[in-house]
């Protein structure tokens, strides 16, 4: 009998325990190339304590498009490095459980947890006396902030958007292709490379490169 | 006569060749020794692992360019004692393609150290000298103009002078700048002469074949001599590997950078380490930066990337410089959360970054290889008293950062203030009980992990870099150097490779 109980007890928190691992991920609003639903989950709770709608920046972690760019930036590492960002994202989703959030279901996890929850939680390890939560918290913000940053309407916002720039042709323009390509790709002959002309530096009103111009509907 | 070069897209079959010299790696320190070898009528093979980078490949967003041109997607980190950053590109050109172009002659006081130290006899700065003048010469290098310096540089130099500091231009291997901040994301208007548009193509005019996208996995040996080195051709980005390429050579020279060569050579059996020292003696530059706040708009993306410098506390243990990058990558600094960071991040453009490099002598760690992969685990811890150097001059950036106008400091140091408003708040940063792990550091220089020393019994290789075991195999890279340079490694790395390349095309 006590044996019986003792394995229900076990089914049962194995049962919770797959749910709260697995189970109840809405599916993303747009095609992952790495992340997974739970992952999205995460970062896209994440992205948003962290860049919330209005203040200083307008554009929120959303608005940003954070999450796409978390999962273009995992989709580029290797995968011994992709595999620790995972992990990452999984400590940060279920560390609750050690490290909960303050107020009424602060086990629950990360991506479960109420918006001020969610806050409250992340200041947690931002401010803990413990390094290695420090250096988590860290490494998440930093993950965040490129992605905010790789949107380019808040570079515009600042000021900061790259400016449009001539590139001129130069002699090891002649030997390397495009990373990827054969040489017969390189577009440029001797003839293109000519002396450089005298460098003009750049200005504040100069125009923006193509990709942070502002594009209207 | 002009050499050949190989891209990943070419290769069809495996690769077996053989040269007079064969450098392993397209760095600073690698290129010159294959132009040099090249120019001087030798057959050269130059092997990189990665691929060439042209304008179109560069990307401005500061994580996806890193994940592209750095190892381990330029996420790989020290552990051990002390948990910190450190990129490694992977990239033809190395470094130099995505380095901010400073260029510093070691100082005296250190060359003397290094001889004195290290039993060196012809290290001194007259037995350098020529070598830097010739780099210096190659490339182009001179001080930053003041008009590409931007407000953000000149502000750094209003006030050192008014605090009675010395500063001058930093001296960068570049033509032409027009002061877009993009250093660190590969320079879109070819300014910037990185040993890929420089070096390596004067070596291919030369003759020099160039095999990029090559992972070299061993070097081989009979007895005292090296053989030549195998590997695998490895696709851009993501490393995975096809063909088998062997390189037999009458001289293997590695420069492969301070934390790949003492791989190699560990997968090596251990190769050229009869001193016990490879891998030993992990060095790094620890940067630390603050965030100053001006009333005024600073544009602090306009102007050279890192354009002024001060060596006036050299002797103390530390360089100061002015600082621009992707501002996604200078943010992870920045305090606060949610409205408040999105309020600190607003404050980009009428702020400026400077920061600290500090030699941390006494700070050492250790390179090992690790199974499965060529990438190092790298262990690290930091001695209190360079946490205090880091602290002091922390103070010290924050001294001119008041002397310059600004309203405030934001250092990014934990157990401190998240802003500071005046001095007398600031002398907080160098107080007594300063903790390295409440330092947010990144340490992008790295050295001495195959150190130089006239003695072989604790050192790797000679002043010439030949190793003392190995009559063939030589090491160029930033490891020989014996500790800290002092300043920015890149041209005493080149200086000392220019060395090196006589005696390697003499022995070849």
């Amino acid at each position: 009998m006590v044996v019986a109980m003792l394995l229900l007890v076990l089914i049962l928190l194995l049962a919770v325990g797959a749910y709260r691992l697995l189970a109840g991920y809405p599916r993303p609003p747009l095609v992952l190339h790495a992340l997974t639903a739970r992952e999205y989950a995460t970062v896209r709770a994440a992205a948003l304590a962290s860049y919330p709608p209005g203040g200083a920046i307008a554009p929120s972690g959303l608005e940003a498009g954070i999450p796409a760019h978390v999962d273009r930036f995992v989709a580029a590492q290797q995968p011994a490095t992709r595999l620790l960002m995972r992990l990452l994202f999984v400590l940060v989703e279920h560390a609750s459980l050690v490290f909960p959030a303050p107020g009424r279901g602060g086990f629950r996890r990360f991506s479960a947890l109420d918006e001020a929850q969610q806050v409250a939680y992340l200041r947690g390890w931002q401010r803990s006396a413990l390094l290695p939560r420090r250096l988590v918290f860290v490494s998440l913000r930093a993950i965040l902030t490129m992605g905010y940053f790789g949107d380019p309407g808040v570079l515009r916002a600042l000021g900061l958007a790259p400016r449009r720039v001539a590139t001129p042709v130069c002699e090891a323009d002649l030997l390397w292709p495009p990373v990827g390509r054969p040489r017969a790709a390189i577009r440029h002959r001797a003839e293109d490379v000519r002396p450089f002309p005298p460098a003009v530096p750049l200005g504040v009103e100069g125009p923006l490169h193509p990709d942070y111009e502002e594009r209207t509907a | 006569m002009s050499g050949v070069v190989r891209v990943f897209a070419e290769y069809d079959r495996d690769v077996h060749e053989s040269c007079d010299v064969l450098v392993v790696g397209s760095g600073p320190a690698g290129a010159v020794v294959a132009h040099e070898a090249a120019a001087a009528g030798k057959d050269v093979v130059l092997i990189e692992e990665g691929p060439p980078f042209t304008p179109d490949d560069f990307v401005l967003d500061g994580s996806l360019s890193m994940a592209r041109t750095m190892r381990e997607g330029g996420l790989r980190t020290t552990r051990g004692g002390f948990f910190m950053p450190t990129m490694q590109a992977i990239a033809l050109g190395g470094g130099s393609l995505v380095n901010s172009a400073i260029c510093v002659r070691s100082p005296d006081f250190t060359l003397d150290a290094w001889c004195e130290q290290y039993r060196l006899r012809r290290t001194t700065r007259a037995d350098l000298d020529p070598h830097y003048q010739a780099i210096e010469d190659f490339l182009g290098i001179t001080p930053t103009p003041d008009d590409v310096q931007g407000p953000r540089n000149l502000l750094f130099r209003d006030g050192c002078t008014k605090l009675g500091f010395s500063s001058e231009p930093i001296a960068r291997n570049v033509r032409g700048c027009v002061g877009s901040g993009e250093c660190f994301t590969g320079c879109r208007t070819r300014a910037k002469q990185s040993v890929d548009i420089s070096y390596v193509p004067a070596a291919v005019k030369n003759g020099a074949r160039v095999l990029t996208s090559v992972q070299v996995q061993q070097v081989l040996t009979s007895g005292r001599r090296a053989l030549g080195v195998v590997g695998q051709v490895v696709r851009p980005y993501t490393g995975e590997a096809s063909f088998k390429v062997r390189v037999d050579a009458k001289v293997v020279v590695l420069a492969a950078g301070c934390m790949a060569t003492p791989v190699l050579l560990q997968k090596s059996g251990d190769l050229a380490n009869a001193s016990g020292q490879v891998g030993e003696n992990l060095q790094f530059h620890p940067g630390v930066a603050l965030m100053g706040v001006f009333p005024d708009r600073t544009h602090p993306q306009f102007g050279a990337t890192q354009g002024y410098q001060s060596l006036h506390f050299l002797r103390q243990g530390f360089k100061l410089e002015t600082l621009w990058a992707p501002p996604g990558v200078l943010a992870v600094r920045l305090p606060g959360f949610g409205f408040d960071l999105k309020q600190n991040l607003a404050r980009f453009p009428y702020s400026a970054i400077w920061d600290a490099i500090s030699s941390c002598n006494r700070s050492l760690g250790r390179v090992r290889a690790r199974r499965g992969t060529m990438d190092p685990a790298l262990t690290y811890s930091v001695h209190p008293d360079d946490v205090k150097i880091m602290g002091e001059a922390m103070w010290v950036l924050a001294q001119i950062f008041f002397a310059a106008g600004a309203t405030s400091v934001l250092p990014g140091v934990h157990r401190m203030p998240d802003e500071m408003f005046s001095l007398a708040e600031a002398e907080v940063l160098r107080k007594p009980d300063l903790r390295a792990s409440d330092l947010t550091c990144g340490g992008n220089h790295v050295f001495s992990t195959t150190r130089m020393h006239g003695d072989a019994q604790q050192g790797v290789v000679d002043e010439m870099g030949r190793c003392h075991d190995t009559e063939n195999l030589y090491v160029v890279d930033t490891g020989i150097l014996p500790r800290s340079p002092s300043v920015n490694p890149m041209l005493t790395a080149m200086a000392l490779a220019h060395r090196s390349a006589g005696e390697i095309t003499h022995r070849a």
